[in-house]
């Protein structure tokens, strides 16, 4: 449109003018800004990322590591896969959010699965085993000890990344336990020389399951899979309130 | 007509010759067998029958502990020779009928090298490895056993490693980490804690 003279002297073109910066400033948000207020201009705009699961679980082995062959039909990888996708449920079931490492037949290093929790950064890192020998369950913490590992400020050392959370992951295992003993159910805590708990920079724990009978194929049951992983979601549940804060714990 | 002297040497003859054939068929039999039974390597003490009695740290399995037992091994002169003596004394209770913590019968330990300052490095052969349960608390009791055994009756070792079969290995059975050197007061904790449950 040509501007002339006349046209300023048109209360139509004048209203169309007013509108148009009105709506302007409306849409600019400095347009809005109170005095004082201070707005960071490099600050995107992007949707809100989703929260980080709190409890990460690791099913021990996978692919072309079977683990041990707890009988000729049962290898441990798969045996730890279905307590690690059961545990899921059960900690799903009372609120706990939580992810698992391995959900297939995957083959992973314990390099890589260090490096998947370290990227993560879950308030607690639970790697599953299983075994024929003892009874019920034994509870891991790593064998290194607390704030003994050579971090240099913001650097951790891979080999000892665990001792900066060593603390809270005994407090943890200390926890876990007592809570199961409390069902009455067989259990024991250890530190375990158990690789990838060394290079894991938060809390983090094993559990090795084992049959509460004679026979090993308990460990395929439903029931007792069902038992053990309600037992230790319980056991979790509880704690979670204190794995939300992640304030250091004495 | 043959005179009776001379059939009399020749049955004797005839008598020696069957026996000496089935001498012969017996040692030729009892080497066969000899050949393909496996050889195991027995430590026996020297002729003076100077043995010592020491402390091992056995592992149970069906209790998941450590128990402490004497056993007597050969003296010897040097540090690294005990050391040797020692865990082949530990082995052959494992390799024993009815062990308490199986492993193959053909399981040792090549050598042991004391290196200063309190380092220790133990060779073990694959079969002591392989015909090991695989577990963590399985693992664990026999990395605990060997160590606090070499530890507890050689004093000044502050660190453990264990190579298998003159290499390094990621782990013992699938579980137990072996990349890098133990540190025996963590071990003799760990000893305390399995010896308690």
């Amino acid at each position: 449109m040509r501007w002339n003279r006349d046209a300023a002297r048109n209360p139509y073109y004048v209203l169309v003018l007013f509108g148009t910066l009105a709506i302007c400033l409306g849409q600019n948000p400095s347009a809005q800004i109170a005095p004082g207020q201070t707005v960071n201009p490099a600050a995107p705009l992007q949707p809100a990322a989703p929260a980080p699961a709190l409890v990460m679980i690791d099913a021990a082995h996978g692919g072309s590591e079977p683990g041990a062959l707890l009988n000729p039909a049962i290898p441990e990888k798969d045996v730890t896969l279905t307590f690690a996708r059961r545990l899921r449920q059960e900690l799903a079931a009372r609120g706990v959010s939580s992810t698992v490492i391995r959900d297939n037949d995957a083959t992973l290093t314990t390099d890589q699965r260090a490096e998947i929790a370290n990227a993560a950064r879950p308030a607690l890192y639970v790697c599953l085993h299983a075994s024929s020998l003892g009874t019920g369950m034994r509870i891991y913490t790593a064998m290194i000890p607390a704030a003994g590992g050579d971090n240099r400020g913001p650097f951790v050392n891979w080999a000892t990344a665990q001792s900066v959370a060593k603390t809270r992951s005994l407090w943890i295992q200390q926890q876990i336990t007592t809570a199961i003993r409390n069902n009455r159910f067989p259990v024991r805590s250890l530190p375990a020389p158990l690789r990838p708990l060394n290079n894991i920079a938060t809390p983090a724990i094993a559990i090795e399951i084992a049959p509460t009978t004679e026979s090993v194929s308990q460990l395929a049951s439903t029931d007792y899979q069902q038992m053990v992983c309600s037992a230790l979601a319980n056991a979790i549940a509880a704690i979670a309130p204190a794995l939300r804060t992640k304030v250091p714990i004495q | 007509m043959i005179p009776r002297q001379l059939f009399i040497a020749t049955g004797v003859l005839l008598l020696v010759a069957i026996g000496m054939s089935f001498y012969l068929w017996r040692l030729r039999s009892s080497e066969i067998q000899n050949q393909n039974t496996p050889v195991v390597t027995q430590h026996v003490a020297p002729p003076g029958g100077s043995v010592e009695q020491v402390t091992v740290w056995v592992a149970y399995d069906g209790s998941g502990t450590l128990r402490t037992q004497p056993v007597s091994i050969p003296i010897s002169s040097g540090r690294q020779r005990r050391a040797v003596e020692l865990l082949r004394g530990l082995v052959e209770l494992y390799t024993a009928k009815n062990s308490p913590h199986p492993v193959k019968a053909t399981a040792e330990i090549h050598d042991v090298f004391l290196i200063d300052p309190g380092l220790a490095v133990i060779d073990v052969n694959s079969a002591l490895v392989d015909g090991q349960v695989s577990g963590v608390l399985a693992e664990e009791l026999t990395i605990c056993s060997i160590i606090q055994t070499l530890a507890a009756n050689i004093p000044g070792l502050t660190r453990v490693k264990i190579l298998v079969d003159g290499k390094e290995r990621e782990t013992l059975a699938g579980h137990a980490d072996l990349s890098g050197a133990y540190d025996v007061g963590q071990i003799t904790e760990l000893a305390k804690q399995l010896s308690s449950q």
